[in-house]
């Protein structure tokens, strides 16, 4: 069930002011968003078309999630969008009415309603100027929820396809608002996250177009183009979305999850070319410091961590690493610390990861990008759910992506009937 | 009488916002003090405020300027802005149930307009509009006593509509979501919301909008201040 903050929504405001830590929702969502609290009834989920497999384009998945419908556990619905795009990452807008997804490759934009009718999502509007209007951006990447628009982050640039690349804003209703390029010496972007009582952005680092659409195999064997990666964090002064620091974080930073207790004033992300973990701690002055605080398995093995989630009390750490299928669980109360506690191996080409906001269950997605999977190991497509008592993971259901015919699984957003 | 306890409760957390802003206006003319009383009671900010006019506030949404029911009765354009003003605009209702939405929202605006009543050089630039979600219970009688408790000190102004079809087009101009969740067992529906409070310029153009964690009577200032500093 949904709880906008009981019957009044003025909500995140003032549960900022007296529930204290319960600031986002679903832990790695905008602290935007009204927040999901309870059962989540469904899971949309973002897949690659495969060439060949069901109508091979990319589409909008609903698996049911709430144990207590029908649907538990099964395809509710399907939303082709027609065409294969490189469908990677997604997000909701402000008032959780719209689900924004974007394509990799051409940087298109799909919108659709999930408000009307949760259990079928409905497209309703495709940004295919985006690269135009945006003054170059290319590879839409993260969709963070701003007050009455979005953030979305680039990885590219149209000029030279490298990493060179912009924050840029856009309405609800699709409407270019501006262009913010990433500053010079960290040029690179990735991810994008706020820490409103801190009024502090981080920003992370990823490749351009020229390399995430490579073959793997053939990109690991040039040295030039192994080069080409983000080893920069930038913290921002948000609300006058000024650049403050570059933070050197080496081996590709991806995804940010800041603390969610507003008293913490820290932030973790994982680097992929290196499999570590870091922390981004505030140095009390509105400055912050990166620090190394362990390694993902065996970093000369190359884990490949991809993804991470953080539970709601700022103690568990998800890291999931695309090489070894392997989901690692720290304990991260002590946040220069991380202390591994659990590890499971979910599947081949294991990529992201979404938790409830109670931190009971967790959902897990294969596919990184169609021309990384089956690099190496199998190429299975599946979404896993697993429950967390807080010292092992439960299987709880599956669904084979190609048994169904859907695709290559990507970025889950957790949703509730009554949307 | 439901309705009254929550506008008691509204009541008490605005004077709780003007506690220390004195029982008697201040002169427009009494310009800022270092240590304004606008912000006490007011959460402390964890972070350095960044200097008015050193960013850029560039249009997010164009807005109409619609035509509601205003406290007095009359109806009349809500922002009606000459040229240089701005609007605050808020969405609000009466009977909203939850101690921590509306009323805390409701706290920061009238820090807002205290700080404002401050500023003579800002007050005659800037009006708060806050306008109801529940046209067929807040009618404007509601919205006067309301108001008359608040006792603004800046330009404030309270409007409803007709009815929901008169709101409609409002909050679909403003981008601001609204359901109706059913009362339990038959019971009072609830008006579900996300909290968005706008600063509008004289084009009608939305120049921020602040929710979680930004609507704070400080920023908006600052934002007033960087507008002004545009001209």
């Amino acid at each position: 069930m949904r709880h906008r903050s009981l019957d009044c929504v003025v909500g995140l405001a003032a549960a900022f002011a007296l529930v204290g830590p319960a600031l986002a929702d679903e832990t790695c969502q905008s602290p935007y968003l009204p927040r999901l609290t309870g059962q989540e009834d469904f899971v949309y989920v973002w897949t690659l078309g495969i060439e060949g497999l069901g109508d091979g384009s990319d589409k909008l998945v609903t698996v049911g999630a709430n144990p207590a419908r029908r649907d538990y556990g099964k395809v509710v619905s399907s939303v082709s969008v027609g065409g294969r795009h490189e469908a990677h990452h997604a997000g909701f807008t402000d008032d959780r009415r719209q689900l924004w997804a974007g394509g990799l490759d051409d940087s298109r934009i799909f919108v659709f309603d999930v408000h009307s009718d949760p259990a079928h999502p409905k497209l309703v509007r495709t940004i295919e100027d985006f690269a135009q209007r945006s003054g170059g951006v290319v590879g839409p990447h993260t969709f963070y929820a701003l007050p009455g628009r979005m953030l979305i982050t680039g990885l590219s640039n149209a000029k030279d396809w490298g990493g060179r690349t912009a924050l840029v804003e856009v309405n609800n209703e699709g409407e270019f608002i501006r262009t913010l390029w990433m500053p010079e010496g960290a040029e690179y972007g990735y991810d994008a996250r706020v820490k409103p009582e801190r009024n502090r952005l981080l920003t992370s680092s990823f490749t351009g177009h020229a390399n995430y659409m490579r073959k793997l195999g053939e990109l690991m064997g040039d040295a030039l183009a192994m080069k080409k990666f983000g080893n920069t964090m930038v913290v921002w002064d948000f609300h006058a979305r000024k650049p403050l620091q570059t933070l050197a974080v080496p081996g590709a930073p991806l995804e940010i999850r800041w603390a969610l207790r507003p008293e913490h004033d820290y932030a973790f992300t994982s680097t992929a070319l290196t499999s570590k973990l870091w922390g981004i701690f505030g140095k009390g002055d509105g400055s912050y410091e990166a620090v190394e605080i362990g390694d993902v398995g065996d970093p000369s093995k190359t884990p490949l961590p991809v993804d991470i989630s953080l539970s709601a009390d700022d103690r568990f750490l998800f890291v999931d690493s695309f090489m070894d299928g392997t989901v690692r669980i720290y304990d991260v109360s002590e946040p220069r610390k991380a202390r591994l506690v659990h590890e499971r191996v979910i599947g081949p080409q294991l990529n992201m990861v979404s938790q409830s906001w109670d931190g009971k269950r967790l959902y897990f997605t294969s596919s990184l990008l169609a021309n990384w999977d089956g690099t190496g190991h199998e190429d299975a497509q599946f979404l896993k759910a697993f429950g967390w008592d807080g010292k092992a993971l439960s299987a709880a259901f599956e669904i084979d992506f190609r048994k169904q015919a859907l695709g290559r699984p990507h970025i889950m957003n957790l949703a509730s009937a009554g949307s | 009488m439901a309705r009254l306890a929550i506008a008691l409760v509204w009541l008490l957390a605005a004077a709780a916002a003007s506690a220390h802003g004195g029982s008697h206006a201040r002169s427009a003319a009494s310009v800022p003090v270092a240590a304004e009383p606008a912000d006490e009671g007011a959460p402390s900010l964890a972070y350095e405020l960044p200097v008015a006019g050193s960013y850029e506030l560039p249009p997010i949404l164009r807005v109409e300027d619609h035509a509601l029911l205003g406290s007095d009765g009359e109806r009349a354009r809500i922002l009606a802005l000459a040229p240089g003003q701005l609007a605050i605009v808020s969405f609000l209702y009466l009977g909203c149930r939850d101690p921590g939405g509306c009323p805390l929202a409701l706290a920061t605006l009238v820090r807002l307009d205290r700080a404002l009543a401050q500023r003579g050089d800002l007050a005659s630039r800037v009006r708060l509009v806050s306008v109801s979600f529940d046209p067929r219970h807040d009618r404007p009688e509601d919205l006067a006593r309301l108001r008359a408790g608040l006792a603004p000190r800046a330009d404030w102004r309270f409007f409803t509509a007709e009815g929901e079809a008169d709101l409609a087009p409002v909050l679909a101009d403003f981008g601001q979501d609204l359901d109706v969740i059913p009362g339990e067992g038959g019971g009072t529906p609830a008006l579900g919301h996300v909290l968005k409070v706008f600063l509008v310029d004289a084009d009608g153009n939305v120049r921020n909008v602040y929710s979680t964690g930004f609507l704070d009577h400080r920023l908006v200032l600052l934002d007033v201040e960087t507008l002004v500093m545009e001209e």
